[in-house]
């Protein structure tokens, strides 16, 4: 290794660790939503000139093959799920004899706001979205994104004038105290690698069932009660363990989602310590 | 090759990854086509021509990719310290080198994304990130390295261009 090569080498390691810290005190997000300005016409072009191949070469290596019809039957399967989920939800807080006007309480009328993926996180450990509505449309950090058929995506993690990142509740930095519709078991569910869902923090004499609705809990003020996060895929339940182990179904397609809802009307809170 | 047509190039190649290949999902992680395309370049044209690119991809990813900056040119870097390996002529074919450095290389990116995410309060089941994260990748990425390297070996001096050994 020549001197050249060393100094090369050195100056890069020096230049990845300043740009790490002026990311961190948000020292480069004028040079992040400039890039996003300039390059997302590109991106969005090349997007849509590749989405047919990519379509054949994913449905040629799923091994659970032809997956451009699964998501449609996913999306399908979210609505109608989200449906009765919502159905269930309201016939339990009826049960519960709370009267319409409590309900009306609750669930305030939902403001949304439309919006359009224009970007992805490139790499395989992270799961993040950059869409195509900002601080000047009022989306703020923290704020709640849902599917159009309005089942938890994500959250708002970081906002420029004109887009924002959401960190989807797959990436594995999520967590959204969550519940369970059936038993009101609760616990947090958490994104792994690999893009899969665990519900973690779950009692071992809780009732939990394969097929049961995750919905959010609203604990902790972060995210409205009652968003449809997915249903329950498998639950083990070791007697030496704490806790259960339970995996969670999601119901957004989120790997190729393209549209989004920020729920705007939605602001969360930050609960202080007792 | 002049550095600034490298540059562009690896501008191009920065928006087609986080714009094109990112829709690609194959044993279900997205392909590095930069990191294997920066490896086979490594061995074609050798370790002072490759790291400036290593510089523009870094930024350019970082930005586009919605990365925290400076953390994919952190983790493109173990790649110039693997290029000390082309060097010392272990193995003469360039295939067989072209193929260590991305598993190699490929471990070394996945593995500083994950201590990025662990370091910073993600998940930490370290099993399910090796198993569905950077296994696939190693086996993704050196699947694509052969189309790649029959591309770059074009980019090799003309008089190097029909050795099979660098």
């Amino acid at each position: 290794m020549t001197a050249r090569t060393l100094a090369w080498t050195g100056f890069l390691a020096v230049a990845a660790f300043v740009l790490m810290a002026a990311g961190r005190i948000t020292a480069l997000d004028p040079v992040e939503n400039l890039t996003l300005v300039v390059t997302a016409p590109m991106q969005r072009a090349l997007h849509d000139a590749t989405t047919p191949i990519a379509n054949w070469v994913n449905d040629f290596t799923d091994s659970s093959g032809l997956s451009s019809e699964n998501a449609k039957l996913r999306a399908e399967n979210e609505r109608l799920t989200n449906d009765l989920a919502r159905a269930r939800e309201d016939a339990t807080q009826l049960k519960n004899a709370q009267d319409a006007n409590a309900i009306k309480q609750q669930f305030p009328a939902d403001r949304f706001l439309s919006a359009s993926v224009i970007a992805r996180d490139s790499s395989n450990a992270r799961r993040i979205v950059a869409i195509d509505r900002g601080s000047a449309d009022g989306v703020k950090e923290g704020m709640i994104v849902v599917s159009e058929g309005r089942s938890l995506v994500g959250t708002v993690s970081k906002t420029f004038s004109g887009y924002a990142w959401v960190t989807l509740i797959t990436d594995p930095k999520s967590a959204v105290s969550a519940m369970v519709q059936e038993s009101r078991a609760e616990g947090v569910v958490a994104g792994d690698y690999g893009g899969s869902l665990d519900m973690e923090f779950v009692g071992q004499g809780a009732i939990v069932k394969q097929g049961d609705f995750v919905i959010t809990s609203g604990i902790g003020g972060g995210y409205p009660p009652g968003i449809v996060i997915g249903r329950v895929s498998q639950v083990k339940n070791a007697e030496q363990d704490l806790f259960q182990s339970v995996q969670v179904d999601r119901l957004a397609s989120l790997d190729q989602i393209e549209q989004v809802m920020v729920l705007t009307s939605f602001e969360p809170k930050t609960i202080a310590q007792p | 090759m002049r550095y600034w047509l490298g540059g562009v190039l690896v501008f191009f190649l920065a928006l087609v990854q986080a714009s094109s290949v990112q829709q690609f999902h194959v044993l279900g992680v997205v392909p590095n086509l930069m990191l294997v395309l920066l490896a086979a370049w490594l061995v074609v044209r050798g370790l002072d021509d490759v790291l400036p690119m290593i510089a523009v991809a870094g930024i350019t990813l970082g930005l586009i990719g919605l990365q925290t900056p400076g953390l994919v040119l952190l983790a493109l870097l173990p790649l110039a310290a693997f290029g000390v390996v082309r060097e010392l002529h272990i193995v003469h074919s360039e295939v067989l080198l072209v193929l260590a450095l991305v598993a190699a290389s490929t471990v070394a990116y996945e593995g500083v994304m994950l201590l990025s995410v662990v370091g910073t309060g993600g998940a930490r089941d370290i099993g399910a990130a090796v198993t569905r994260d950077v296994a696939p990748s190693v086996a993704v990425n050196m699947a694509l390295t052969l189309p790649v390297y029959a591309v770059m070996r074009v980019a090799r001096p003309v008089e190097r261009r029909h050795r099979l050994s660098y």
